[in-house]
């Protein structure tokens, strides 16, 4: 009858697979797909499944680059320590503070802004010490000593703009700012780096007394400070380096988070990527965890898929290859691979955006690249043939956001514009041709369009570009993944339709980076012209899209050496006042100053169907399993 | 014999430093920077700065050379980039599940593929030598990503009795003490060698019967039997000496294919992982330890030869 009354209300909606595929599932299905219901079990065992041939390698949440990723930092680390302020929400894909999971109320701004004070809440350490504003001095002191060694740093920003720190109570922080900044920007950008550090871990040698490397109480900014946290870094670096030890050392017992390692409790951390984490029974947060969660290393997506198939996972992904129906919407799953039935399907989308660089000082096309992909015009006809939503939906089933400016236009946010998302390039063949032709260009439709006006007057080619100068380029783009080789392989084309002539090289990622990701420098030949590795830009722990390190002038991550004075303008005024991020984010969509790429979603989550809390899922690739638990299936 | 081991040795030293030498001036070819490389798109030029310091890459090359066979003198590889180990204890922990699952399936093909060549040998040109030579075409034809991906299927999923995964232990007791896991990816790395192994067997056996001694030892009275095992298997088989000779390095540097569709983290995936992912310092560790293994692997065939057929002697002649 039960099944009989399933089949009729299938029957009911048009989404009718939708519902065979959740048929069996304890509880019932909610207007997303996700179930809910079901009687609560508590504890329990999640397997959970590693990206491909990435494992957490890193315990110590202050790092470098090669340490920075989202397997180090939001899937391990932050389980057990837990960053000042928590962005995202469980079993949800808002992008805003969490402030029912920071571990400090927001921070309230005067003096013009100029100045913050923090008050913490009364959160513990595993060894029954509160989280005190010392152990946030902590961090930052070390910050201050070792900016080359955080993955996060930029000049000129957090620390450099923070002219001190001075703890006020055990529960309260004051911090001196150089000059006013934006609330919103200074707490989404630079407070979100902090993660407190306990006094458990200010020492310089293994079984030294608790703050006695002198780092987290010495003046902030003070030589002797630096040199004490020097010290202390040196050590704690040492210490995290040796991963066999991570679950049997002290130092790393010490958390406050929901989870652990320690062997003590019964968790494990093997180097070869298995992780055991378990509950911290004394974590003082609003949830405490009732799941063991063991994370499992998989060397493909494919041999994951198997140990799925095998029911040897309980949440898991499905390669992109074996979803077998597309989806209309990339935030709501279609129908999952028949062969799962003991899974639901979990798009997870993160709060990120991708683009392919030009590169605006190329000295490449002849010694004239870089002054071609200075005109506006020439990028606005460029991306004008690349007709993302098409291929999200033929090459990505569905599963992919498009890019159409800084600020991604999925997962849901406040903080997207309505003209960002209005697309403002739609596919549109035509208006290119149209841009090149009424801007001096002779058009050769797969040939190679040539200068025939040069000038700078409105119907000329632009500044720099001689007669003759040709649209003759080389995209250099990460090959080995399919999808992205197929949008290569249309861009091209549509490129060649409308005679900007495009030559396509793959390479690894690695190469591509190393030769797209540095800006150009001046007087050195930049014989580079477009780069596409794939993975475009996440905003985490800058949370806040306000654009600084990629399009400011002169900026570390200016790949392309973008540069306008009103773009320039524009974002110090989101940086600094309470300017809307607006104004900066649709003069950079409408600038195009890469082209945009669409984004595919960062993972095909299968969760068990008797599992709760997992779906939707964090935007910034957090893990909160604190909010898992079994249903009875 | 002691005379050829040490021109041998001196050899070796010069092939493995030629190697390295070589593959370190390739690497170094590739055009950007490892820093960029490991530390991706939001890394600042101060950050790439610190990397290029504490990884030498700041020295001219020559200097980082000469530091890398300083180190390298001292069984000091290096620290990978990008697992946060030095590259000593990730090949320590690679190298022995690769040795135990090539070295199963390479023990496995011989215990098959052997008899199976004299076996095709004394039925040669009937039914079931055709037979067997078209299982080895096909079992040599079928890539291993398939062989594997649908033995999984089949002996895992469809009918559970093996498992989808190779062993996850770390210990070698520990995969060692999971043989239900190691049966299908070892299957299916014996299954490409059993191939070529019968079809060597099987010529070599052909030719060593025409021999004039095989001739003789029938004229003397030798039965098929003594003819077969005593006088022909023993030169028939130095070609397959020679085979696992050189296969050491092959069985030292990993079956990246089985190893990824089994999820089985050996020396072929360690390998390619890195060069992937540009991790130098483990990409030339992994280089260093195979071309060892593949030096000791033609020693060890050679001595072997000797031992075989008292014939060939390695005088200084």
């Amino acid at each position: 009858m039960k099944g009989l009354l399933m089949r009729g209300a299938c029957a009911a909606v048009a989404a009718a697979a939708v519902c065979v595929s959740f048929a069996g599932i304890a509880g019932s299905a909610g207007a997303s797909g996700i179930p809910t219901g079901g009687t609560k079990v508590s504890g329990g065992t999640v397997r959970w499944a590693e990206p491909p041939s990435t494992s957490p390698t890193y315990i110590f949440p202050f790092m470098t680059g090669s340490e920075s990723s989202v397997s180090n930092i939001s899937q391990f680390q932050y389980l057990m320590y837990r960053p000042l302020y928590v962005f995202g929400f469980p079993g949800n894909t808002n992008t805003t503070l969490n402030p029912t999971l920071s571990l400090a109320s927001l921070p309230s701004y005067s003096n013009g802004n100029t100045e913050a004070t923090i008050a913490l809440k009364n959160y513990k350490w595993s060894n029954g010490e509160t989280v005190t504003a010392t152990d946030v001095l902590f961090f930052m002191n070390m910050l201050h000593a070792e900016t080359a060694n955080w993955f996060d740093y930029v000049p000129g920003l957090f620390p450099d703009n923070v002219k001190s720190v001075v703890v006020n109570s055990p529960s309260s922080i004051t911090f001196t700012f150089n000059k006013a900044y934006e609330p919103t920007w200074m707490t989404y950008n630079e407070f979100s780096q902090i993660t407190p550090f306990p006094t458990a871990w200010d020492v310089t040698a293994t079984g030294a007394a608790s703050g006695s490397g002198g780092c987290s109480g010495g003046a902030y900014a003070a030589a002797s400070t630096d040199a004490a946290c020097a010290k202390v870094w040196t050590f704690l670096q040492a210490q995290a380096s040796d991963l066999t030890s991570y679950a049997t050392n002290p130092i790393w017992g010490v958390v406050d988070g929901p989870y652990t390692i320690a062997a003590s409790k019964g968790g494990s951390f093997q180097s070869t990527g298995q992780v055991t984490m378990v509950p911290n029974p004394s974590y003082s947060g609003p949830q405490k965890a009732s799941v063991t969660v063991i994370q499992e290393p998989y060397t493909t997506d494919n041999a994951e898929f198997d140990a799925l198939l095998g029911n040897n996972l309980d949440i898991g992904y499905a390669p992109q290859q074996d979803i077998t129906k597309p989806t209309t919407n990339a935030s709501i799953a279609g129908p999952n691979n028949p062969r799962l039935t003991n899974f639901y399907l979990s798009p997870w989308i993160l709060y990120s955006f991708n683009y392919a660089v030009l590169k605006f000082e190329s000295t490449g096309d002849g010694g004239n690249a870089g002054a071609i992909y200075k005109q506006l015009y020439v990028r606005q006809a460029m991306q004008s043939v690349v007709d993302q939503t098409a291929m999200i939906q033929k090459f990505l089933a569905g599963y992919g956001v498009p890019t159409y400016g800084p600020v991604p236009v999925l997962p849901k946010n406040d903080l997207v514009d309505s003209y960002e998302k209005s697309n403002p390039y739609p596919y549109n063949p035509a208006h290119a041709e149209s841009l090149l032709k009424s801007h001096g260009w002779k058009v050769v439709p797969n040939g190679v369009d040539t200068c025939q006006k040069a000038g700078t007057g409105p119907s000329d080619c632009g500044a720099g570009i001689p007669q003759g100068a040709q649209l003759n380029f080389t995209m250099v783009y990460v090959s080995g993944t399919q999808w992205q080789q197929q949008v290569m392989n249309v861009e091209q084309s549509a490129w060649n339709a409308i005679g900007i002539k495009t030559q396509l090289v793959g390479n690894t990622f690695p190469t591509v980076i190393s030769a797209y990701g540095p800006p150009c420098t001046t007087g050195q030949p930049c014989t580079v012209e477009e780069g596409w590795w794939g993975g475009g830009w996440e905003y985490s722990p800058d949370y806040y899209p306000s654009g600084e390190t990629l399009f400011s002038t002169g900026a570390g991550s200016n790949a392309g050496n973008y540069s306008s004075a009103k773009a320039d303008s524009l974002i110090a005024a989101t940086d600094t006042t309470e300017a809307s991020l607006d104004s900066y984010e649709n003069y950079i969509a409408q600038q195009v100053p890469e082209i945009w790429e669409p984004n595919a979603d960062y993972e095909l989550s299968e969760v068990r169907n008797t599992l709760r809390g997992v779906a939707p899922q964090n935007p910034f690739a957090n893990l909160f399993p604190e909010y898992w638990y079994y249903v009875k299936g | 014999m002691i005379g050829f081991l040490v021109r041998r040795l001196i050899q070796a030293v010069l092939v493995v430093l030629g190697v390295i030498a070589f593959m370190f001036i390739l690497i170094h070819l590739i055009p950007g920077g490892e820093a960029r490389a490991v530390l991706g798109p939001k890394a600042q030029p101060i950050a790439i700065a610190q990397f290029n310091k504490v990884n030498g890459l700041d020295l001219p090359l020559w200097d980082q050379f000469a530091h890398y066979v300083w180190n390298l003198s001292r069984f000091d590889l290096g620290r990978s980039y990008t697992l946060n180990q030095s590259v000593t204890s990730l090949i320590a922990e690679a190298l022995p599940k690769t040795l135990i699952l090539v070295g199963l399936a390479t023990l496995l093909a011989l215990v098959i593929a052997i008899p199976m060549g004299i076996y095709q040998v004394v039925r040669r040109n009937k039914w079931d030598d055709y037979v067997l030579t078209g299982v080895a075409f096909i079992l040599y034809a079928v890539p291993a990503f398939l062989l594997g991906t649908l033995l999984i299927l089949w002996f895992a999923i469809y009918i559970p009795i093996f498992s989808t995964e190779a062993p996850q232990s770390d210990s070698i007791w520990g995969i060692l003490s999971d043989p239900k896991a190691l049966v299908l990816p070892v299957v299916t790395l014996a299954a490409i060698s059993i191939a070529s192994f019968s079809r060597y067997m099987r010529s070599s056996m052909m030719e060593t019967m025409t021999e004039d001694f095989v001739r003789t030892a029938r004229a003397k009275g030798a039965g098929p039997q003594r003819v077969l095992y005593v006088h022909a298997l023993r030169n028939a088989i130095i070609p397959i000496i020679t085979l696992l000779g050189l296969s050491l390095g092959t069985i030292v540097s990993g079956a990246v294919i089985t190893e990824s569709v089994f999820n089985y983290p050996g020396m072929g995936l360690l390998a390619i992982n890195s060069a992937f992912k540009e991790d130098l310092p483990t990409l030339l560790g992994v280089t260093f330890v195979v071309t060892i293994a593949t030096i000791v692997g033609n020693l060890i065939a050679d001595i072997l030869y000797a031992v075989v057929d008292p014939r060939i002697r390695y005088a200084k002649s």
